[in-house]
């Protein structure tokens, strides 16, 4: 086997990342050079294999396998500097002012180095802190996990060492609960047979415990003693990242024992119910598959940075037009004329007027160093800034997304895509562990035409609410019990009440069908209390706990009877053991939908007993008693529109004849070897019929807590959500009611393979005509469809809803069809797509990225969500419960469905506005600033003179503008979270991209232009012929002082206007940078000092402070520039309120509470839309249609197949829904 | 950002058994300011709002325009051109040869009559027009160092090309601003009286003490083959010749002042006051214009309605404002919050 695996993986590992062959050539070669000191017992190793001799840490210090301990900091002391420059400079604005500042030491600039090259380097430094920082927990997380302590076998003892010392060849023991240290041959357990259960969590996200069996020749080393006997070689690959393949032998005194994956226990997953287990380690540190696995995670980056690239790039032309414009004035005004500029002679070819055309085009670089502050600098270092703490301290500290049970807060995994968050308008979401728990519970029932049940589930409660009335719950009464998989009260029938009921006889049946007829396997006690229900599907297990509940208590299966202890049979008290003969058992499959026993009573009757799908079994009913069978239809359509699972039960008596007569064809049809199934089927069909209804059972698939009021409310917000499942179509419809996304309102397009034409097609089992048939099909229902939607949106403007099956998704997704699919799908209200694989899931998520370009958020817990979390805008895992996965993958991790609420519509959404008010205000205050430069230009001959001293220019972006920008970023809010939340629609506005249009940038732009004439010509025009009663004149720096004076006044006022809220943090920050200016000013103006370059501004804040001119001016131009922007907001807001404007006002009286569920209950009156709605909830009318079906899960299939010893292919998205699976199934086999 | 999934090896990072024991709960720390319910103020822009701001900005600026158009009109300015006029005829088609050609006698007239009583002191400006003394080659060309300290008298970087004369010795004070020290000398008689005028005081005390040496003397100044402007008194040290730093300290824009003098006297109206000037400095060639400017000065300075101007018109523009929104807001008033003014109450299909 070995050689053969070997060769195998070589392909394998050939295909695979070069990374991986570069390690192993680096190997090969170290290899070679340790052949020179070749001792006794080592033999040259083939390159594509490892050997490693156990407890023989010499033996192996040859081979210098990599030690244990990780590293995944991306730098070290020395390389920080270089890389870390490195990747800042990759980025074009850093890069850009690199230029600049080189550029600006030549004597082209008209500043100098400074004026560039301290906001850079202000910003480099920042950027570098922030890495080191980050590289520093990362090494600290390092450091923790190379220091946990291990047991490994020194001598005859077990000594604690730690993680990072442990070596290839090692003989370690892991304890229960413990992790794998490193990638560990698997020895011996303590437990019998050489077996272990582990964990794998961490690894694929399957919570199931899987098993793990040692050879049977090691399984006595367990204890150190023995263990220390114990000298193996280990042949086997080389590291690699498969995770589900290990090829190698295990040598032991000249015996060749061939390893595979089920000896091998992984780095990452975890000891469970074994005591301890003894390993030896193969593969250490980084050579561990689970880090060779550890791929890092695409970086994403936000729709609005990508926008904002766009904004760079005009004002890069914005940059460009001015240089041009400065560059051609110059080239026409330098003249020998103005003698005073010394242009005779021998002039520098910038101003000599002999060559106009390089006078222009060296202008043209004068004017760009000087206008550089036009690309704003710090604007990624103030974003990063603010998306850094809006994670790290508001997502992930956020009490309202803190889930209690689970004990998980929510966590940020990258800090990129805050506002992302904002403008999501697509929602994919898994089903399972994320809209439901998959956890069933028993909660309603209809036996003989009356309903039972006194529970209201989560989407009646939301009915009721919409629709105003209240429904109170009613009081639990003492009969109420509620334990895993049965929430169930009803004094009628609990505690054998149920014997006082008109006709108690039904009742025994559908207890006893309920207690007979299913799959279960019981565990663990005989005793009500104390037993668990093995099966299949938790719907079973449900039914069987409510059979217990109401003292049919299932207890013991043989493989011929099914052992019932029965209470309260005659009378209370009663107990009385019953066991019934299980003659036959027809089987559950998604064709029949249904399945039935015959069971032959103590007394000698025969009975068959069904539960099955509502309409498989109408279908097969005997005609008698139509009034039952109204009523339970009654009560099954209720139950399926409160988003209840619902079976309906049946029973036959059958005499000894005709199931004599039958069994024959039964066996007969059992051993046939062709078609099997096909022919149990249809013997099946020969005794199922005639059937005498009993009554229906409802399951409620137990929803997260708040999904439906949380989809109610994102629905509300403008966002659609389409379920993406592998699950079958009626769980997935079934849901999709329970969770309002889908009502009886609605028009539903169902797009399936389950047709007759498909299964006749797939029964022949041609491919090719298979697939033929399936296009079709699909062509033909999806152009239909279209056709009927747009009927329906033009005429009666009714909901739509489409529901696709993986199989016809697979065409529809083909490139021809893709339109048309998202045409439909886009006027879909909800969309749900079942039965679909992980990578069909990310298909559809990327079709309405990349088809529909709108923002997508992926949402799932499993690892068959992971591909679709990474392929949407936004990924989204749920943590707590399924492993680590697809939090993994996910950009944010959120322990329950509701959280999105707070997720997208609070955090979302202020980020969103947060971060749109950053860039435009950065956008507004860079042009005010470059632009008054631009009009000096103008007057200075084209010359490029800067018209502010070089510090000013350096420090306004780094200093005077810099804080309150950025506390603005996390501290503005329009309205407050509860109201966020209780006006969903105000995230439309995030949708639309309202505050990050083209529109909206144009009247900053607007106003830029306005402030920078304002400022410009209001200083140069007003300190004209002397200003003060001395007669004295101002010159070019007073002047240009008080402008900029006006500027850093002006343009942090500015900000303060655009907030919505203001805390002291804004007045700090605002009223200190503008504060910083003065002391820099006064200082820098006061002191002289011989560094100086040029003693320009000396005294000048003194000079201009000494004149009522300064203050008359500084009480004139910010006002008459904020006037501009005053007079705007106030139109816009009188005349064209945006919603959130209108909330505000709504509640300006409101005092922020300090909780937000407060607010939650204020207001109840309807808006228009909802006394639409309200009203024609109140108008009669047909009744619905949806009844919800239980009765399937998926892995069903495999699970039976695997009970049976046969082997079906997993699907790996099956199999990481079965957490019942979770306990040993095995030790009782 | 944390790109790596390393963690997942680690131990602290389970998923965790049901049984495991839970003592450190992960719940986060309440603060006002991870819950982000930081106290704020919330302004909201309402109409009232808006009409009192627009009037109390209408209240505040038009008395301040008005006294400061009263410090603006109380100054007494007379400007005369005088670059036009003191040429002779003869001259006239080629001014550039006559202003320089030193040889041609440069003394000119002018007759002043003073509009209103003038209090002292009386200022004294030349006012160039068309001079760039904001170019960029013109504004770099001195060194501070030079001007400051006697023993830095070589040090002439940046003076390009004024700094030394052809035998390479150091200009003292180099550079172009030097150089084209302005020339035009005024004298005043009133009647027969002469005014004199008064040279010091002229300049910022701060120039004067810090950046203009005590021990620094002009060296080699104007020794070129082209002469700039006025020469220095090679025997006065820098801080004292008040013209030249005056002259240094550049203008902002191409149109500029610069103070000649004072004079102790009060006019009267109506008197006549002649100026004998010498029209030395060479406007012609770039078509500058040259005015001597006589001016009082008020509280606010010089004569420049543009302050005044300013105020009174955004104040008149506020009241304006102010009336015009009390009239939309009385005849059609919007109701704050009103929630019909949702887009999606406006628009029931919210599209």
């Amino acid at each position: 086997m070995g050689g053969r695996g070997w060769e195998r993986m070589q392909t394998v590992r050939l295909g695979a990342a070069g990374a991986a062959s570069r390690r192993r050539e680096a190997a090969e070669l170290r290899q070679v050079s340790s052949q020179t000191v070749r001792l006794g017992r080592v033999q040259p190793q083939a390159p594509s294999h490892r050997t490693i001799y156990c407890n023989d840490r010499d033996a192996n210090n040859i081979a210098r396998f990599k030690g244990n301990s990780i590293s995944t900091t991306k730098y070290n002391v020395l390389t920080f500097l270089p890389k870390g420059l490195f990747e800042q400079f990759r980025r074009v604005a850093n890069l850009y002012f690199l230029m600049i500042s080189i550029l600006s030491t030549t004597p082209i600039s008209p500043v100098s180095p400074v004026t560039n090259v301290v906001p850079l380097s202000l910003v480099l430094l920042v950027s570098l802190v922030k890495e080191a920082f980050e590289d520093w927990k990362r090494f600290q997380n390092d450091t923790a996990i190379n220091s946990t302590p291990v047991d490994v076998l020194q001598g005859q003892r077990w000594e604690s060492i730690s993680w990072r010392k442990l070596q290839v060849g090692d003989i370690v023991r892991v304890k229960q609960d413990g992790f794998f240290p490193a990638d560990l041959l698997f020895l011996a357990s303590t437990n019998a047979d050489g077996v272990c259960y582990i964990e794998t969590a961490n690894l694929d996200g399957e919570t199931n415990l899987k098993i793990r069996k040692a050879l049977e020749r090691t399984w006595d080393y367990s204890l150190p003693e023995k263990a220390a006997e114990f000298k193996g070689e280990i042949q086997c690959e080389q590291p690699n990242n498969s995770l589900y393949t290990f090829t190698g032998n295990l040598i032991i005194e000249s015996q060749t024992l061939p390893l595979s994956p089920n000896q091998i226990l992984l780095r990452g997953c975890s000891l469970r119910n074994t005591e301890y287990v003894v390993g030896a380690v193969t593969f250490t540190g980084h050579e561990t598959k689970v880090m060779m696995n550890s791929m890092s995670v695409p970086s994403k980056r936000s729709t609005l940075e990508r926008k904002l690239d766009k904004l760079i790039l005009t004002l890069f032309g914005g940059l460009f037009l001015m240089c041009l414009i400065g560059a051609i004035g110059s080239g026409i005004f330098i003249n020998r004329k103005y003698y005073y500029l010394g242009l005779f002679g021998d002039v520098e070819d910038q101003f000599n007027p002999n060559n106009r055309f390089v006078v222009a085009i060296l202008t043209m670089f004068t004017l760009i160093t000087l206008y550089s502050t036009i690309i704003p600098i710090s604007l990624y270092v103030s974003i990063e800034m603010i998306k850094f703490i809006q994670c790290t301290q508001f997502i992930n500290k956020d009490l309202h997304m803190y889930h209690a049970e689970s004990n998980t807060p929510a966590l940020a995994r990258t800090s990129n895509l805050n506002e992302e968050l904002g403008q999501v308008e697509y929602i994919f979401s898994d089903k399972t562990g994320t809209l439901t728990r998959n956890l069933m519970e028993f909660f309603k029932c209809s036996i003989g035409g009356e309903a039972y049940g006194t529970g209201i589930t989560e989407i009646e409660k939301g009915q009721a609410q919409r629709t105003g009335k209240k429904k109170n719950e009613v009081n639990r009464s003492d009969t109420a019990v509620h334990e895993k998989g049965f929430n169930f009260d009803d004094s009628r029938i609990m505690c054998g009440a149920w014997r006082n009921e008109r006709d108690p006889e039904i009742f025994k049946e559908f207890f006893r069908c309920l207690a007979l007829c299913h799959t279960v396997l019981p565990e663990g006690d005989e005793s009500p209390e104390k037993i668990t229900y093995q099966a299949a599907s938790p719907d079973e297990a449900a039914l069987v706990t409510a059979a217990k509940n109401f003292g049919f208590f299932f207890y013991r299966r043989t493989p011929t009877t099914v052992m019932v202890r029965e209470s309260h049979v005659e009378k209370m008290g009663n107990i009385q053991d019953v066991s019934y003969e299980i003659l036959n058992f027809l089987e559950f499959n998604s064709t029949r939908k249904r399945q039935s026993v015959v069971c032959r009573y103590p007394n000698g009757r025969l009975v068959l007993y069904c539960k099955g799908a509502d309409t498989v079994i109408y279908e097969r009913l005997a005609d008698a008693n139509q009034d039952i069978k109204r009523l339970t239809r009654e009560h099954l359509e209720q139950f399926g529109s409160a988003g209840l699972r619902t079976l309906c039960l049946a029973y036959r008596e059958l005499t000894n004849d005709l199931y004599e007569k039958w069994n024959e064809k039964f066996i007969q049809a059992k051993s046939s070897l062709r078609d099997r199934e096909k022919k149990l089927d249809e013997v099946a069909e020969l005794i199922e019929k005639s059937l005498i209804l009993i009554g229906c059972t409802a399951i409620e698939d137990k929803l997260q807590d708040g999904v439906p009021a949380c989809i109610e409310t994102l629905s509300q917000a403008g966002i659609k959500i389409w379920v993406l499942t592998g699950d079958k179509m009626e769980t997935a419809i079934n849901i999709a009611y329970a969770c309002n996304l889908i009502n009886n309102d609605m028009k539903q397009f169902i797009i399936t393979s389950e047709t007759d034409a498909i299964r006749e097609a797939e029964e022949k089992g041609d491919p090719v005509e298979i697939a033929r048939i399936i296009k079709d099909s699909v062509i033909h229902d999806l152009k239909r469809c279209l056709e009927e939607a747009q009927q329906y949106l033009h005429i009666s403007g009714q909901k739509l809803a489409l529901i696709i099956d993986g199989k016809c998704l697979m065409y529809a997704l083909d490139p021809n069809l893709r339109v048309n699919l998202l045409n439909l799908s886009l006027n879909c209200g909800s969309v749900v797509c079942c039965r679909v694989s992980p990578l069909q899931k990310a298909q559809v998520t990327s079709l309405v990225k990349k088809g529909a370009r709108k923002i997508t958020l992926s949402i799932g817990d499993g690892a068959n969500d992971v591909s679709m979390i990474q392929a949407a805008h936004v990924g989204v895992g749920i943590s707590g419960l399924e492993g680590m996965q697809a939090v993994m993958a996910s950009d944010f991790a959120i322990a329950q469905f509701r959280f999105l609420t707070d997720l997208l519509l609070v955090h979302g959404r202020w980020s969103y506005t947060r971060l749109c008010k950053v860039i435009t205000y950065f956008f507004y205050k860079n042009l005010t600033f470059t632009l008054t430069q631009f009009w000096f230009t103008f007057q200075t001959g084209f010359s490029g003179q800067r018209f502010y001293d070089d510090w000013f220019q350096s420090l306004y972006n780094v200093i005077f503008t810099a804080l309150p920008v950025i506390i603005v970023g996390l501290f503005d809010k329009d309205v407050s979270a509860s109201l966020s939340k209780k006006y969903p629609e105000l995230y439309k506005e995030g949708i639309r991209n309202m505050f990050f249009k083209w529109r909206v940038l144009a009247v900053w732009a607007f106003f830029a232009l306005y402030h920078s004439l304002i400022f410009y010509y209001f200083t140069t025009a007003a300190s004209q012929n002397g200003h003060n009663s001395s007669g004295k004149i101002f010159g070019l720096w007073d002047v240009s002082t008080m402008a900029f004076t006006c500027v850093v006044v002006t343009v942090n006022l500015r900000l303060l206007m655009a907030c919505n809220s203001i805390t002291r943090w804004h007045h700090l920050s605002i009223s200190g940078s503008i504060l910083a200016w003065f002391v820099f000013i006064f200082i820098y103006s006061g002191v002289m000092t011989p560094y100086d370059r040029q003693e320009n501004i000396f005294f000048v804040i003194y000079v201009l402070m000494s004149t009522f001119f300064f203050y008359l001016m500084l009480l004139l131009v910010p006002i008459v520039a904020l006037l501009g922007d005053f007079l705007y907001l106030g139109i816009q807001r009188w005349f064209y309120p945006y919603n959130y404007q209108i909330v505000q006002e709504i509640h300006r009286h409101e005092l922020e509470g300090t909780s937000r569920t407060e607010l939650m209950e204020v207001g109840n009156h309807l808006t228009p839309v909802e006394a639409r709605s309200y009203a024609i909830s109140q108008l009669p009318r047909e009744k619905s249609k949806h009844t919800g079906f239980a009765f399937d899960s998926p892995g069903y299939e495999s699970f039976f197949a695997s009970q049976q010893g046969v082997f079906a292919p997993q699907k790996p998205w099956d199999v990481a829904r079965r957490a019942s699976t979770r306990s040993k199934r095995t030790s009782q086999r | 950002m944390n790109s790596s999934s390393g963690s997942a090896a680690g131990p602290s990072s389970g998923s965790g058994d049901e049984s495991a024991p839970r003592r450190n709960s992960k719940r986060p720390k309440y603060s006002k300011f991870t819950q982000q319910e930081l106290p704020a103020c919330k302004p909201i822009l309402t109409p009232k709002w808006v009409i009192s701001v627009f009037t109390l900005v209408g209240v505040i600026f038009v008395p301040i325009g008005i006294a400061a158009l009263m410090a603006s009109n109380s100054v007494v300015e007379i400007v005369d051109r005088y670059d036009t006029e003191c040429i002779p005829a003869n001259m006239i088609a080629d001014k550039v040869a006559y202003i320089q050609n030193d040889t041609i006698n440069k003394i000119c007239t002018r007759n002043l009559t003073v509009p209103k009583d003038m209090d002292q002191p009386i200022y004294v400006y030349y006012q160039l027009d068309n001079f760039y003394q904001n170019h960029r080659r013109y504004v770099k060309s001195r060194n501070d160092a030079q001007l400051k300290d006697a023993d830095k008298a070589n040090k002439t970087s940046g003076c390009d090309p004024e700094k030394t004369t052809k035998d390479g010795s150091p200009i003292v004070p180099c550079g172009l601003i030097a150089w084209s020290l302005f020339n035009d000398t005024y004298n005043f008689t009133l009647g027969n009286q002469n005014l004199s005028v008064n040279k010091n005081g002229i300049s910022w005390k701060s120039d004067r003490d810090h950046k203009f040496g005590k021990d620094v003397y002009p060296k080699n100044f104007q020794n070129g083959t082209l002469r700039g402007g006025a020469n220095l008194d090679p025997n006065k040290s820098l801080n004292e010749q008040e013209n030249l730093i005056v002259w240094m300290r550049t203008a902002a824009l191409p149109t500029f002042r610069k103070l000649y003098g004072k004079i102790h006297q009060d006019l009267k109206a109506n008197d006549t006051i002649m100026v004998t000037l010498e029209n030395n400095y060479n406007t012609y060639s770039f078509n500058g214009k040259k005015k001597l400017v006589l001016s009082t000065s008020s509280w606010l300075g010089g004569k420049n309605d543009f302050l005044g101007i300013a105020y009174v018109t955004i104040g008149g523009l506020c009241f304006f404002l102010a009336t015009a929104f009390t009239v939309v807001y009385l005849v059609k008033p919007r109701k704050l919050g009103d929630p019909s003014y949702l887009s999606w109450n406006r628009n029931p299909l919210g599209h």
